[in-house]
């Protein structure tokens, strides 16, 4: 009988297992081992034999103590991922509440809108943000606020350090964030019966007291799903901010994660250094890990499991 | 039914080795596979065409990458040109044999390489590979292109051609990997109708920056004299991004260096670095250079202050010459041969200060070869050798004074060889090239018609001759595979002193610090000197 179990689990989680095993517990394991070579320049015949061993996490340990904007780059990393968690959250769960009372039309246009970040490619998306903020009287922003007389001279938004560059990225990336989480919470919004809503109104309960008290505790599964799931995606995160750093609209140092960080080291200079970057990846995947555990403790997902009564 | 089963299997599995085995006893009769070349590009043309033909092989392919600015194209249709020249020898000795050549060119020479880099592992970049020379030492390092010494000891006679200085970029530790394409000077262009106001005699200017009078106190003191009267908003612009290669004249020009060839490490200069990011400190804190242009954006602000005459000076290269006569910077059109030679005188880049040499700083283009070139092609493995050399060749016809010339003149580079440097002052030569009464590959005359309409002209032509006197004042940046990343320190230093958020004595302990905490910098880059005291600018 427990053999006859195992093989139909077997045959149903074989997809799974496989793909999770090609596309992440592969690359994890190759990641691990090629910070422990010199490999560099795509050269794989020649270094990926070449173990170094701790090197590379030497190397970026002393870059961590002695580099004067090293620590920059680990503190943008907090910053932006902390602070974009946040909006990409709560701003979607906003939009989702706040179009969940509006009519469906209208509605349903308000979240198309929201949309259109996550719809463009990335390089337009961009591109209209680097005008937006551009540090002169050729950025939107700038010139807006110039010919209102609120400013006299263009305020170089990205470069004024730490925030002004922090900002820029966190509003970017949240706009483009913020989306996901409202599908998932409209949708889970959408699985809430009617009827509750609905006696909640005829008792006299405003919008925010059904929010509070009826929606957001259904909704804490999705809650928690968003919460991690953006944690480690902006922890990884990096095709807008290499676009705005590269166009030199924020601040190098403060405009650079350490995802960022891995990609330039990786791929995006003179000389590639894989084996660095792939330490750096290492370090940032600890990070994840132990940030995503932290969030599923916060959040008590051991007791939101329980054990299906009977059986399956 | 399962001895069936294993039986038809084993039936399978022997007539597959079988096959295998009578495929194997064809012998394919393999004749010389060694080349010898002779100095004779036809003798040694017809003679790799035989020894394919005896093999079997009726056609080569070849692909030739390319980038750069639109104007460049000969990039790769120099490769293609001279395909189409070895054919016609070939085909009038009888040789069965012909190359085809397809092209890839873009914008980008840093994405390019990139893409070269990652692809060249797998056997997928191109054949022929022409790229800055910055990137060669890289290449080199990882076996990624062909070392031609031995080949180019047969050709020296054309390799004597080429400018000495500019073949030091095509080597990598006395090894040659490949031959000079092209090249630039980076002068200090200045606008005439501001100097005039200002009250700065251009016309002398050239010769008393030759002859290091003057000097970087000079260019401060009449930018400031143009702003102050109101000819100008700014007193002097620069490039954005990267202080490679343009800003690190300043290193140059302050008599320092940036590599030592008794160590073959790369030098931080501190006296020289110091006095650069001074004058760049200087000038931003006065308002006579924006304190955000490393932030600037080239097609909406650079390139227009320079061309709507809101600036003295500006440090640029030059292919700005026929860059500002194909883009809309001027008020949303571009400008006429005329108007550029009517409003931008052009000098070397001056001294640091009085006793110094004035300078200019080059950064060669090299035709490479994959150290994987024909792979593609049959017998790769016996012919490997033949194939190098046919690219080779190819390399060295493609490096005609002729063709090199059609490239200079239509991009605005300098050519990397005597003989092209006649040419182009040759008005014969131009009337022809004009009307493309040229000896070239039809596909390549139809693809540069367009851009030879719009750039063969005696303006520009006489630009390219005054400026090439330049080349005898150039400066390279070393070829080191270190080199990137400290000019991306420098880059990032300069931006901090610019925006006045570093001192420039703070702006060199960064830089220091910066080598210094990546170890592997560290052990390739030598601090020497020490910051100077009681240093002033402007002087004089």
């Amino acid at each position: 009988m427990r053999n006859e179990k195992l093989r139909d689990l077997s045959f149903f989680l074989f997809p799974m297992v496989f793909m999770v095993v090609l596309f992440y517990i592969i690359p994890l394991v190759l990641t691990v081992y090629i910070s422990f070579t010199g490999m560099r320049n795509w050269n794989v015949d020649r270094y990926l034999h070449q173990v170094v061993g701790f090197y590379n996490y030497e190397r970026l340990f002393h870059m961590f103590r002695y580099d004067p904007t090293f620590k920059a780059v680990l503190l943008t990393t907090v910053v932006f991922v902390g602070i974009t968690l946040i909006i990409n959250v709560l701003g979607g769960l906003g939009l989702a509440l706040a179009t969940f009372f509006m009519r469906e039309k209208p509605a349903s246009a308000f979240r198309l809108l929201w949309l259109l970040p996550r719809m463009s490619p990335i390089a337009v998306y961009s591109l209209v943000w680097y005008y937006f903020f551009h540090g002169s009287s050729i950025g939107t922003l700038n010139s807006i606020l110039m010919k209102l007389g609120i400013i006299n001279q263009p305020i170089p938004w990205g470069q004024i350090i730490p925030w002004g560059a922090w900002s820029v990225i966190i509003f970017v990336n949240g706009l483009v964030g913020v989306s996901f989480g409202m599908i998932v919470f409209t949708s889970a919004l959408n699985q809430i019966p009617k009827e509750l809503v609905i006696a909640a109104r005829v008792d006299g309960a405003s919008a925010w007291e059904i929010s509070r008290r009826i929606l957001l505790p259904l909704m804490k599964w999705h809650f928690l799903y968003v919460l991690t799931w953006q944690f480690l995606s902006l922890l990884t995160t990096y095709p807008h901010l290499f676009l705005l750093v590269e166009w030199d609209l924020v601040d190098r140092d403060y405009g650079t994660t350490l995802a960022l960080y891995v990609f330039n080291t990786a791929f995006g200079r003179g000389e590639q250094d894989q084996g660095l970057a792939a330490a750096a990846a290492v370090v940032l995947s600890i990070l994840g890990i132990i940030g995503g555990l932290i969030t599923l403790k916060v959040l008590q997902f051991e007791k939101m499991i329980k054990r299906p009564r009977g059986d399956l | 039914m399962k001895w069936k089963a294993t039986l038809l299997m084993a039936i399978l599995v022997f007539a597959v080795v079988a096959s295998g085995c009578i495929g194997g006893t064809q012998e394919t009769k393999t004749e010389t596979t060694k080349v010898t070349l002779t100095g004779d590009f036809n003798k040694d043309v017809i003679e790799i065409g035989k020894i394919l033909e005896k093999n079997g092989i009726t056609e080569v392919k070849f692909s030739a990458w390319g980038s750069g600015d639109p104007n460049s194209v000969m990039r790769v249709y120099g490769i293609v040109d001279t395909a189409y020249k070895i054919n016609r020898i070939w085909k009038q000795n009888g040789i069965n044999v012909k190359i085809t050549v397809t092209t890839k060119y873009d914008q980008s020479f840093k994405d390019q390489y990139q893409e070269f880099l990652s692809k060249q592992p797998l056997g997928q970049a191109g054949d022929f590979f022409v790229n800055s020379y910055a990137f060669l030492p890289t290449l080199a390092e990882e076996g990624y292109i062909l070392d031609i010494t031995n080949y180019a000891k047969a050709y020296q006679n054309v390799i004597n051609d080429f400018y000495p200085n500019l073949l030091e970029a095509a080597k990598y530790k006395g090894k040659l990997y490949g031959l000079p394409q092209d090249t630039e000077a980076r002068p200090l262009y200045v606008r005439k109708d501001v100097a005039e106001c200002a009250g700065l005699d251009v016309t002398t200017l050239p010769e008393k920056v030759k002859a290091g009078e003057f000097t970087w106190s000079d260019v401060y003191y009449w930018a400031k004299k143009a702003k102050e009267k109101g000819c100008a908003e700014w007193g002097l612009i620069h490039r954005k991004g990267s202080a490679h290669p343009d800003l690190i004249q300043f290193i140059f020009a302050f008599n320092g260096k940036l590599y030592d060839p008794k160590t073959g490490k790369l030098v931080l200069d501190v006296p020289a670095v110091y006095k650069w990011l001074y004058v760049e400190w200087k000038f931003a804190q006065d308002g006579l250079l924006p304190k955000d242009i490393m932030s600037w954006d080239w097609a909406k602000q650079i390139h227009p202050t320079i061309v709507e005459g809101k600036t003295l000076f500006d440090i640029g290269g030059t292919w700005y010459w026929t860059e500002w006569q194909t883009k809309q910077y001027y008020h949303g059109r571009p400008l006429t041969p005329e108007e550029v030679k009517k409003w931008f005188a052009y000098t070397l880049f001056p001294a640091g200060e009085k006793g110094d040499k004035p300078v200019t700083l080059s950064q060669p283009f090299i035709w490479m070869i994959n150290s994987k070139a024909g792979q593609l092609n049959p017998k790769y493995e016996e012919l490997k050798d033949v194939y190098h050399a046919l690219a080779f060749l190819m390399i060295i016809k493609a490096s005609d004074p002729e063709i090199n010339a059609i490239h200079s003149v239509i991009s605005a580079h300098l050519p990397v060889r005597k003989e092209a440097a006649k040419l182009i002052k040759d008005e014969n030569w131009l009337n022809k090239l004009k009307n493309l009464d040229l000896d070239l590959a039809p596909e390549v005359k139809d693809n540069i018609k367009d851009i030879v309409e719009k750039t063969v002209n005696p303006i520009n032509a006489q630009f390219l001759a005054d400026v090439s006197y330049m080349l005898e004042y150039t400066h390279l940046a070393p070829a080191h595979p270190k080199y990137p990343a400290l000019a991306d320190i420098f880059k990032e230093a300069v931006d901090k002193v610019l925006r006045g958020e570093m001192t420039p004595e703070e702006a060199v302990k960064f830089i220091e610090e910066k080598i210094k905490a990546d170890k592997e910098l560290a052990d390739n880059v030598e601090i020497v000197g020490e910051i100077p005291k009681d240093w002033k600018f402007p002087q004089g």
